[in-house]
């Protein structure tokens, strides 16, 4: 395995390779043009969007935007290292990654718990509808970027894993830090 | 620790932190300036902690593209 093995320059090999650069760009896509479209239905009900943002905890909002750019901080700290130092190096800053990903989720579950107890489930009104959907879009890509870096801290042993997986795991992680701060000043500031 | 990810957190939580601060103030430009900040900080985690600045120009403008494109169409769509 070496360090360095592609050249970043190259129109083919952008950080953590093209094909989750493809991803990276379908996902955020989809995710601008939902939100698009929010604003657009937030433009014929004013009312009722800003009553049901002022719903929304921008404390939690905040502390979760603190939470996954820390968790990004740590990955790419942990990208640096493994570049460095080798694959081994991923347990030096990994796991903070992998925990302060997971404060972002504990701290959402407590959100949705919240919400689900005042009565702004999916179907209370259309700002709900989309508050639901987008931020659960969001967390089930948590998730499964917080699976792909447990693999990869596991995986860290193997001959197999290379450092364009572990920059290809770091891109996507990277892609919900992206998205999140796209949804965050729509859903809780905007209206 | 690489110190340039150092400083580039600590950009993303001044930035984070005045966001906040913004939205309590009510303004006909507060959304605006949210979005703004958003903008920001979207491009330096995606030029920083993704590695973009290291990449390809083809890369840098379809990100730049996406982000300039989606502030314009919001702006567009609410204002």
């Amino acid at each position: 395995m070496t360090n360095e093995a592609v050249d970043p320059k190259n129109i083919y090999y952008p950080p953590g390779g093209i094909l989750i650069w493809i991803i990276i760009f379908l996902e955020l896509i989809t995710f601008g043009v939902a939100l698009i479209a929010m604003v657009y239905e937030g433009k014929a009900n004013p009312v009722q969007f800003h009553n049901a943002r002022l719903s929304l905890n921008v404390t939690y909002g905040t502390i979760n935007t603190v939470f996954l750019l820390t968790s990004g901080f740590f990955m790419a700290l942990s990208v640096k290292e493994v570049k460095l130092g080798g694959k081994q190096k991923l347990k030096k800053y990994l796991p903070a990654t992998i925990l302060f990903g997971s404060f972002f989720l504990l701290l959402k579950c407590l959100e949705y718990y919240e919400k689900i107890e005042a009565g702004f489930g999916m179907g209370h009104s259309t700002f709900f509808n989309y508050y639901w959907m987008l931020t659960l879009f969001h967390v089930v890509h948590v998730i499964v970027g917080l699976v792909i870096l447990t693999s990869v801290y596991f995986g860290r042993h193997k001959q197999s894993t290379t450092i364009e997986d572990i920059e290809a795991s770091a891109a996507f992680w990277h892609m919900c830090d992206l998205i999140w701060l796209l949804l965050f000043p729509v859903l809780y500031l905007f209206f | 620790m690489g110190k340039t990810i150092a400083n580039t957190w600590t950009v993303l939580m001044i930035l984070t932190i005045t966001t906040a601060l913004i939205s309590m103030v009510n303004t006909t430009y507060t959304s605006g300036l949210i979005l703004v900040l958003a903008t920001f900080k979207f491009l330096i985690v995606a030029f920083q902690f993704m590695e973009l600045k290291r990449a390809h120009f083809l890369w840098k403008f379809l990100i730049l593209s996406y982000i300039i494109l989606f502030t314009i169409i919001i702006f567009i769509v609410a204002f």
